[in-house]
């Protein structure tokens, strides 16, 4: 294995002056992201993907990934000080973490919470790095048959988890997928969908879609209640963060768990850190002896779902990268960022563009140190950070939104398409459908359709093809499996209460 | 919720029945090489036909109307005025330019939407304004709509 070759290079990539000045902007902004509530790691990246047109796509995705892992950890500091989560993968963490933070403990559990996420992030990166060449190398027999099932899959899982509707769910990937029809058709060369608009020839842009969906679309459901939260106050010196023995004790076993759990869950297409972290609270609390402990201030409650979601945010990198399919939400548009920097994700990315993958995996390490020692020796600069209101923060995230709309190709026409994505993305967290599905499935339509088309173009037995060879016969068969089992459930539920409706 | 549902689920299955129809109709189905510019277009809307008539069964037979959803009336007001002043942004921007049309735009909301002080909302909308002007325009050279006064 020339993992260590590869190492070498990664880290000569990553260690330019340039990409370190990356990394620690991304690791400063995405803790500040994840730190203030009502953004959150998807619009994040939504947001800064713009900046990084200029870039080399190297600097741009150590900038997105630095930003993804940061927000892992800042999240944890909402959750702790104000009992409300910074984002979606420390919910959490404010039930232990909170209670923690009441008794007068918020320095331990906060520092008990970056001591986890570093050990478990540094692992999930060294696993990202072993799995993901042998994966790399597996994906590259992939004919258009198991691409198709591949991605058949990736939007079956993603879609079957996120929204609390599966059909809401199906609806929304099914819409995304429409979306992606819109403009010109690589293959035949016809228009369509384009409602005679010359904008629309060139198809709905990813950005203004995902900048609308994810960061317009929650300052909007920010923006309808307004009002603040009170934070604890606590001290933060590097002695009242820095956890006790008996912390240390109590939280190793919880962070090896959620670390090994948070990055399985990670890999997985679909599952990303949020549903990591609710796994990894829900087995701490099976394997404790002590559970009663859990709900009011158990450190491994912060711990064990704190290590599982750095861990996943890593994991989720792994299909991402070798295969095109991403893990999560945040993947999902890291995804489209890389195919606007006319990269391929896929198998052929680790032997075409070497020093890409391999300066993002020296990156990750880089980026982790940076994190831990940020939010072991800083944590009073975010605390100030959350004292700005979210009444001016609110406009901001606004200019934010519209400012990176625009500059992907300077047309107003992109900030339009932003504004009412945002309405759409209001209106779709509202109503319980999943925004998520529908961007992932924007990104992978015009791929899916070019393989199945492909598919249908070899095959002497029509969409049977999927089921003929193995590889894709097995994928086809999960990625039914995954929409018919909620689906039926749900026809079940509805048709079993047909108890007759109250007067 | 389940009024909403049930009228998402009929505008849905009218938008998937439509979608088919014009791949039907206005794009190849099937070409002489195999599946045309029709093909995979088509089964989503008969797929997202199917999802809506699904959707709106269990919506029909859904005995609870479910919690409420809407905003109130100043929940409402205050989406209507951000949806609003982000439409007037777009009008404006070619006229003002950019940077100008930042600046009134973070104004006003700051000023007669959050209520702030003239100081702390004139502060903080020149201050955007300004490092938005110097990453956008002087550091990654994005063209910015340029407004009548030139900036």
């Amino acid at each position: 294995m020339d993992v260590f070759a590869n190492l070498a290079l990664g880290f000569s990539v990553a260690l330019t002056p340039f990409n370190v000045f990356m990394a620690m902007v991304g690791v400063v902004v995405g803790t500040l992201i994840g730190a203030l509530p009502g953004i959150g790691p998807v619009s994040g990246v939504a947001l800064l993907l713009p900046l990084t047109f200029g870039m080399p796509p190297t600097s741009g995705i150590i900038v997105l990934a630095a930003l993804y892992a940061g927000t892992m950890y800042g999240g944890t500091i909402t959750s702790v000080l104000i009992n409300t989560p910074g984002e979606s993968a420390s919910v959490v963490t404010c039930i232990d973490g909170y209670q923690m933070a009441l008794q007068g403990r918020a320095g331990p559990a906060l520092g008990m919470a970056a001591l986890g996420s570093f050990a478990a992030g540094t692992v999930g990166v060294v696993l990202l790095m072993l799995m993901s060449p042998l994966l790399a190398r597996w994906a590259l027999s992939f004919g258009p048959p198991e691409t198709f099932a591949l991605m058949l899959l990736g939007l079956t899982t993603v879609t079957g988890l996120t929204g609390d509707h599966a059909l809401k769910g199906y609806i929304s990937m099914v819409l995304g997928l429409m979306l992606s029809m819109v403009g010109f058709d690589i293959i035949s060369g016809d228009a369509r969908y384009t409602g005679g608009i010359a904008e629309m020839l060139d198809g709905v842009d990813f950005l203004p879609v995902a900048i609308g969906l994810f960061g317009m679309g929650e300052v909007l459901a920010g923006a309808e209640e307004a009002g603040g939260e009170q934070i604890l106050n606590a001290r933060y010196g590097l002695r009242d963060v820095w956890p006790t023995a008996a912390d240390w004790m109590r939280s190793r076993w919880a962070i090896a768990r959620g670390t090994v759990l948070g990055f399985v869950v990670g890999v997985l297409p679909g599952a990303g850190p949020t549903i990591a972290s609710f796994l990894a609270y829900t087995m701490e609390k099976k394997l404790s002896r002590h559970p009663e402990e859990f709900g009011h201030g158990a450190i491994e409650g912060v711990a064990g779902p704190e290590s599982a979601n750095n861990a996943a945010s890593a994991g989720a990198m792994v299909p991402m990268l070798t295969l095109g399919i991403p893990g999560s939400a945040t993947t999902a548009v890291m995804l489209g960022g890389l195919m606007m920097w006319g990269l391929r994700p896929g198998p052929l990315l680790f032997e075409k563009n070497p020093d890409f993958v391999w300066g993002l995996i020296a990156s990750q390490y880089v980026a982790n140190a940076m994190l831990l020692v940020l939010n072991i020796a800083f944590i009073p600069l975010f605390v100030r950070a959350l004292r700005l209101p979210y009444s001016i923060l609110m406009p901001l995230i606004i200019v934010f939104c519209i400012t990176g709309a625009y500059s992907q190709s300077n047309k107003l026409w992109d900030v339009g398409q932003m504004l009412v994505f945002g309405v759409l993305g209001y209106g779709m967290k509202k109503l319980g459908y999943s925004p998520a599905a529908l961007v992932l499935a924007l990104v992978l339509g015009p791929l899916a359709e070019r393989a199945l088309r492909q598919s249908l173009i070899i095959s002497d037995a029509g969409v049977l093809i999927l089921f003929q060879r193995p590889i894709a016969a097995v994928l086809t068969t999960l990625a039914l499996l995954a929409v018919a089992v909620p689906v039926v459930r749900a026809a079940r539920r509805a048709l079993g209460r047909r108890s007759p409706l109250p007067a | 919720m389940r009024l909403a549902d049930r009228i998402a689920a009929v505008l849905l299955l009218a938008f998937g029945a439509g979608y088919a129809l014009t791949a039907a109709r206005s794009y190849t189905y099937w070409g002489a090489h195999g599946p045309g510019s029709g093909f995979f277009p088509f089964w989503l809307g008969v797929a997202l036909a199917v999802l809506a008539a699904l959707f709106l069964a269990a919506a029909v037979r859904q005995p609870d109307p479910g919690a409420a959803w809407l905003p109130d009336r100043r929940g409402a007001v205050r989406l209507g005025v951000v949806v609003g002043a982000t439409a007037l942004f777009i009008v404006l921007a070619p006229l003002l330019g950019m940077t100008l049309a930042t600046a009134l735009f973070l104004l006003g909301l700051l000023r007669f939407l959050e209520g702030h002080t003239w100081r702390v909302a004139l502060g903080v909308s020149l201050t955007t304004a300004a490092v938005n002007w110097a990453i956008f325009t002087w550091w990654l050279s994005v063209p910015f709509p340029v407004g009548v006064l030139g900036f």
